[in-house]
């Protein structure tokens, strides 16, 4: 009796508890519901190098705090590595079958990405409306076979920096820099003559040539200078031209006279700019952040003026942008990705990251006239210098190839060897990459 | 009564000899599994790598790669890019483990003689070994920096003014001697550290008698002491070819394989086809070469050194 009474009350206590625990689903809203389908928490991977970089953690960290704050059901988590290994850092994780959904990087990353079929084009994530605000030359810079892969969050060409004290004690008007390589040259005779306090020598022109592949992008930028190219728009290696070749004999001029800190990475021109060892250098627009790191004052005695014309060029520049580029984890992952770009791409929250952090040129159109790019100094001087940007033909190979021209620097400044020998082992390893 | 049975049944099944072959096995188990796990299983997956048209975009879609009739290989040899960097890396190695093995020879020698200090020096010597790779890299980029290095002004003051540009790492012809030189200063300590340890294994009584004998210092060393430290010399000096040969992060954080691909090693060939070009395959196929030079000129120094065994 005892033991049929036990089972009898094990019985009534499983079928309480059965239907306790359902008593509240029958009275919870169907999965289905819209509102729960609005609330259901989402958590997007941002792969971003800058979350480890001074100066740019705070930005990224009020960006998710603003956003996660907007879209409470939306949770930022950052994947992060150094700069020179995010790239590296977001392709092994989707080996691994974990992809991140949005990254910022940039804009020459993007060939590497969309090779290795792990980005998506951007307007399967944004509607048209919000991209139709974008400048269409910005939006072709990130343009493979036709597709536009990468949204720039801003942009700039490769602006001429310069040192107004350094022009004013070499007898040269501050306020007139150089137009043309001809002009700079002249300057760079009474700008190398100088010394800095401490008897350091002061170089006049700086152009970036060290084995890194953002070297490479400012070297194509210094051809499109002189009306060259390195790439058709076919992809096709265009370097028999008279044009190349004036940049490369520019190129060795500005080494034989001393004017050009050799094998100098653009964080060491910089470096010089910001001591006082540099005249002139060609840079991103935003390079001006490492600059004011080194030296504060340095905005007391930096302008900017436009990329220098050569030979028969007319100073064109290569576009470059910090850009961001999706990866396809589905509707829901999009749909957050889509919102949290329409928040961040807006005068609200850039308007005091380009006027205090990264010093650049908006991508919008309705952000032409924000007060970061009208009252800036430093961006003054260039500031029509965007128009006369052309995009760079896309190659999966873009990193090596742009490493490749950087070794054709070096063999003709540092390795003294002829340009036509150099231009010709240039094109054999770059058609080997193209191919 | 029982267990004697037992006992005699389980001789019959095992003789001594062979449980004891079991036993060893199975405590040399876990280390065969991790090795063909770790090593002999990526080594063979590279290989066959290697052979294919195999890029970033195959291991993320999981497609796998296309035979490419040795492709990989072909393309490699026909720029001329592997013959040069087969020939930066011997020289590398070579430069560095002659001089390791000098210095390190040299310092063990003044640090186990009796002179005042020994000891102090023998603990802040192992620094530059405790300091990592990279740091030692940017350390050095930034002593030999062209325009406000130590460097610069070392030699500037030295030459009375007369040179004023140097710059080791700019220069093709001095770029890889300045590698060389912080690989030496990185290295050096370990290898000294060891020759100490092998030092201190010479018997006093063997160089006592030698000196009875009327034998010098020179001699003493050539006969005595060097034949003693010949296993010790053997390990060390195997470690630093090795390491050597796949140095990578010193090489790359300062010159990045440049200037003029003068310092593109093996490590940083493999490095720029499979990671900057994406394309595994021929990073593989790099890697292939650069193994089977490593196993080649490993296997040659071991033969030597085992040739000139001396009793």
């Amino acid at each position: 009796m005892k033991k049929f009474l036990s089972l009898l009350m094990v019985v009534i206590m499983v079928i309480s508890l059965v239907a306790c625990n359902k008593a509240p689903e029958t009275q919870s809203p169907s999965p289905s519901s819209p509102t729960t389908e609005e609330k259901e928490p989402v958590t997007i991977k941002f792969a971003n190098y800058a979350i480890l970089e001074a100066g740019y953690e705070a930005f990224w960290n009020s960006v998710k705090t603003g956003f996660e704050k907007k879209y409470d059901h939306i949770t930022i988590e950052w994947v992060t590595a150094p700069y020179g290994e995010i790239v590296n850092q977001v392709v092994n994780m989707a080996g691994g079958g974990d992809k991140v959904d949005i990254m910022f990087g940039e804009i020459g990353w993007t060939p590497s990405l969309e090779d290795a079929g792990l980005i998506i084009p951007i307007d399967e994530v944004l509607t048209q409306e919000f991209l139709s605000d974008f400048y269409p030359s910005m939006l072709d810079a990130g343009k493979i076979n036709g597709k536009p892969y990468a949204l720039p969050m801003y942009a700039s060409p490769y602006v001429l920096y310069y040192n107004k004290d350094l022009f004013t004690q070499a007898g040269l008007d501050p306020e007139k820099p150089p137009k043309t390589y001809d002009e700079m040259l002249e300057m760079a005779e009474k700008l190398s003559k100088l010394t800095t306090k401490d008897g350091n020598k002061v170089y006049a022109f700086g152009q970036t040539t060290a084995s890194v592949p953002i070297s490479g992008s400012s070297l194509t930028s210094m051809i499109y200078n002189f009306g060259g190219e390195v790439l058709n728009s076919e992809g096709k290696l265009n370097v028999d031209t008279k044009e190349f070749k004036d940049a490369m004999e520019m190129l060795k001029l500005l080494d034989d006279k001393g004017y050009n800190p050799q094998n100098a990475k653009l964080k060491d021109l910089r470096n010089l700019f910001a001591l006082g060892q540099l005249a002139m250098y060609y840079d991103q627009s935003w390079g001006f952040n490492g600059v004011n790191s080194i030296n504060p004052e340095a905005k007391n005695f930096t302008a900017s003026a436009a990329p220098l014309a050569g030979g028969n060029g007319t100073g064109q520049s290569v576009i470059e942008a910090h850009t961001l580029v999706f990866m396809d984890n589905g509707e829901k992952q999009k749909e957050a990705v889509r919102l949290l770009v329409e928040y961040l791409v807006t005068p609200e929250v850039l308007n005091d990251y380009l006027a205090d952090i990264t010093p650049a040129y908006p991508a919008r159109k309705s952000m032409k006239d924000i007060e970061a790019v009208v009252e800036s100094s430093i961006l003054k001087g260039a500031a029509n210098s965007l128009e006369k940007t052309r995009p760079t033909t896309f190659i999966p190979a873009m990193n090596d190839l742009n490493l490749e021209l950087t070794t054709l620097a070096q063999s003709i400044t540092v390795g003294d060897k002829d340009i036509d020998s150099a231009i010709k082992d240039f094109k054999t390893a770059a058609n080997a990459l193209i191919d | 009564m029982g267990n004697t049975a037992s006992r005699k049944i389980r001789k019959s099944y095992f003789k001594r000899s062979t449980g004891d072959r079991l036993f060893s096995g199975i405590l040399v188990l876990p280390a065969v599994v991790i090795t063909v796990i770790f090593i002999i299983v990526p080594i063979i997956d590279s290989v066959i790598k290697s052979f294919l048209d195999f890029r970033v975009k195959n291991i993320i879609s999981n497609q796998p790669g296309k035979w490419n009739n040795f492709e990989n290989y072909i393309k490699l040899f026909q720029n001329e890019k592997l013959t040069g960097a087969i020939i930066t890396t011997f020289s590398f190695v070579l430069f560095v483990v002659i001089l390791q093995f000098v210095f390190g020879m040299l310092l063990a020698l003044i640090l186990n003689s009796k002179i005042k200090g020994a000891r102090f020096l023998r603990s802040i010597m192992m620094t530059p070994w405790v300091v990592p790779t990279i740091i030692s890299a940017l350390i050095w980029m930034w002593m030999f920096q062209p325009q406000y290095g130590l460097m610069k002004y070392i030699v500037q003051l030295f030459t009375g003014g007369a040179v004023t540009d140097f710059a080791i790492l700019n220069n093709p012809s001095t770029a890889l001697l300045g590698i060389g030189i912080a690989a030496l200063w990185k290295q050096v300590p370990l290898t000294t550290l060891l020759f100490l340890a092998g030092l201190q294994n010479v018997p006093d009584d063997m160089l006592e008698a030698a000196t009875i004998d009327g034998a010098n210092k020179v001699r003493q060393f050539f006969s005595i002491v060097l034949p003693y430290m010949k296993s010790v010399i053997n390990v060390a000096m195997s470690m630093a070819i090795i390491n050597n040969f796949k140095q990578f992060p010193l090489i790359w954080t300062m010159t990045g394989g440049g200037p003029d691909n003068a310092t593109t090693t093996l490590a940083i060939l493999s490095y720029r086809e499979a990671f900057v070009s994406n394309n595994i395959g021929s990073g593989a196929a790099v890697t292939t070469v650069w193994m089977l030079l490593m196993v080649v000129v490993v296997f040659i120094y071991k033969k030597l050194m085992g040739e000139t065994e001396v009793d």
